[in-house]
């Protein structure tokens, strides 16, 4: 079975179609490639998939479980955790908060347990910041730990993105063109912890506009363009794809 | 460092407890009563920084939920209610009546939700004015003939101003703690996050609207109970109490204090409410009517030196653990590699 399954999903704005009836299956344990030009519904496609907007039309199950209508943060809880294209931390709270917040649908303490600190707060307290720290140290930054988000370097605050979305310990982890930005050193460090994260038994779904990122770490690419989903094959096959080529590689190469 | 701090925290607390004990056979006998009033607004301001601080949604009518506790308590009181009953009456009232509007204003965003907070509260007020059978509208409770009798914990009956300083104190002190538990919480982080990007916060699993109205519920509590201790303090409830102007001043205490900072909102309301009083005893009668011009310039002043209020919230240093290697990992590294 396919850990997430797009099927037809249609997602209209003012009459034009951002995704027009795309079908994408993941498989468990892959990296998966999501390509195209500037517009073609990539990020929409994560919208829909998080649950930020509803399809006109279409499905999606996630471990079979149809999710679309499910409200985003129930999405989140089941096992789908994204970054933002456009970095979207919680500025004003530490790195470690952040990630703590992605602890959230993990944790249970309410506002009775918490006012009374009784030993069940106390002691998932203890592991929510335990949790949080190893994470830290794991994409490693741990020792900005104390450091405000909005203080950290552009670097730093992507890792940080991707160390509180794997905070919720998510199944399928969606990542918006990570390595924007960055200069070849730091996308190979990035493309590094891509596959560490895929050691963890996590799927990863990724919006990658760097040809060599995709072509290196990917084990499967999908394309859109206009919305439609023009090609989904292995990245060989994807860079021969008339297709794709004439929407995609055509445009950047001339 | 921290041991000074300590020293500075030990001598005011002894100076706000002992002190106003000292005062309340002098000529200063009346900064007691003004301190109980400063304190309510402290209350007051605490539960309203819940929602603007810590959540950030713009409450501009909080007055109203003052005013379902006063009027509750009130009510209760004057049908032989002890205190401790009609103050948990009129926290519930306050909170029921915060959660029923809240539920449905809070589709609303920004500055949509801030109009309809406003218009709730001028509608509370209206209804209580006009609402003769109930409230007397506005010659206020109790009506001729009744009274509400002053608090009585314990035996123990709250007939003067210090006594009600006291019992205020103790609540504003609680209410400290509460708001600084929950700062430093799962609930308050998630609030927080909801603050800072309310989209990232639910994509990150936080039920973002049931954990608003978690804090607006909060919220309430804290204005319901403000509500019950001033209706008995005065033994006298009035819609003139809990007018628009009087919610346009929490929020100046909330953002001059420093929002979402649990210190600067008790500083800030002192400033709000005390301090006018202060320079007008100091600087006699002439003032009071320069007073709020002088408030305006020192907000405007604020806004361009210190916008992050007097004292600014900050974000707790949480000690960073290491993962020692003979230790079992939460989020195990080695064993799924
Ligand atoms: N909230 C929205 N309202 C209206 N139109 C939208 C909205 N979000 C996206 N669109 C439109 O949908 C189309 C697809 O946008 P999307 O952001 O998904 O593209 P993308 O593939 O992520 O592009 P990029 O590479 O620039 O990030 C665009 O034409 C965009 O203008
Ligand atoms: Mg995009």
């Amino acid at each position: 079975m396919s850990l997430l399954e797009a099927l037809a999903v249609t997602k209209v704005f003012g009459g034009v179609a951002a995704l027009d009836h795309v079908d994408l299956s993941i498989k468990g344990g892959e990296i998966l490639g999501l390509i195209g030009p500037n517009g073609a519904g990539k990020t929409t496609f994560f919208n829909v998939i998080t649950g930020l907007y509803k399809p006109e039309a279409g499905e999606i199950l996630f471990l079979g479980q149809r999710i679309q209508g499910l409200r985003a943060h129930q999405i989140s809880a089941l096992g789908i955790a994204r970054t933002f294209q456009n970095i979207r931390l919680f500025p004003n709270m530490t790195a470690l908060e952040n990630v703590m917040v992605g602890r959230h649908c993990r944790t249970r303490s309410e506002l009775f347990s918490t006012l009374f600190k009784t030993r069940a707060f106390k002691d998932e307290e203890q592991d929510i910041q335990r949790f949080s720290c190893e994470l830290l140290e794991w994409v490693g930054l741990l020792d900005r730990g104390n450091a405000l988000a909005k203080n950290l370097p552009y670097g730093d605050q992507r890792k940080l993105e991707i160390a509180r979305a794997l905070a919720l310990e998510p199944k399928l982890l969606l990542l918006d063109e990570p390595t924007a930005g960055m200069n070849p050193a730091e996308s190979e460090d990035l493309m590094a912890l891509f596959r560490r994260i895929q050691k963890r038994g996590i799927t990863l779904l990724i919006i990658e506009h760097q040809m060599r990122v995709v072509m290196n770490l990917c084990s499967r690419v999908a394309v859109l363009d206009y919305g439609e989903k023009i090609a989904d094959a292995s990245p060989a096959d994807i860079q021969k794809n008339p297709a794709v080529i004439e929407a995609y590689l055509g445009k950047t190469n001339a | 460092m921290d041991k000074h701090k300590w020293i500075v925290w030990v001598l005011g607390i002894l100076i706000l407890g002992v002190g106003p004990y000292f005062l309340e056979n002098t000529s200063l006998a009346f900064l007691i009563r003004l301190a109980g009033t400063a304190g309510l607004y402290m209350l007051l301001a605490l539960g309203l920084n819940l929602v603007i601080g810590f959540v950030g949604l713009l409450d501009l009518g909080f007055m109203a939920f003052y005013a379902l506790g006063a009027y509750t308590a009130a009510l209760l009181a004057i049908q032989g209610w002890s205190f401790i009953p009609s103050a948990l009456a009129a926290m519930a009232v306050a909170a029921l009546f915060r959660l029923g509007v809240g539920f449905p204003a809070l589709r609303l965003r920004g500055d949509y939700l801030a109009i309809v907070t406003l218009g709730f509260g001028e509608v509370t007020r209206l209804v209580i004015t006009n609402w003769d059978a109930l409230t007397n509208g506005p010659k206020g409770l109790p009506r001729v003939g009744q009274s509400i009798p002053p608090i009585s914990l314990f035996g123990f009956v709250f007939t003067t101003n210090l006594h009600y300083y006291y019992l205020i104190a103790l609540c504003v002190a609680a209410a400290v703690w509460i708001c600084h538990r929950l700062n430093h919480s799962r609930v308050g982080r998630a609030w927080v996050a909801i603050r800072e990007d309310e989209i990232a916060a639910e994509l990150m699993g936080v039920e973002v609207t049931q954990q608003k109205l978690v804090a607006f519920g909060v919220s309430a509590v804290f204005a319901g109970l403000a509500g019950a201790i001033f209706a008995h303090r005065e033994s006298f409830v009035t819609p003139e109490s809990f007018t628009f102007w009087e919610s346009c001043l929490l929020v100046c205490a909330v953002v001059l204090g420093g929002m979402g900072s649990v210190i600067g909102v008790v500083l800030g309301a002192f400033c709000i409410v005390a301090l006018p009083e202060l320079l007008r005893d100091l600087l006699g009668t002439g003032f009071a009517s320069a007073r709020y011009l002088l408030f305006g310039i020192s907000l405007v002043l604020m806004a361009i030196y210190r916008p992050q209020g007097i004292w600014p919230s900050r974000r707790r240093s949480l000690e960073l653990h290491r993962a020692e290697p003979e230790q079992e990992t939460l989020f195990d590294v080695e064993n799924k590699r």
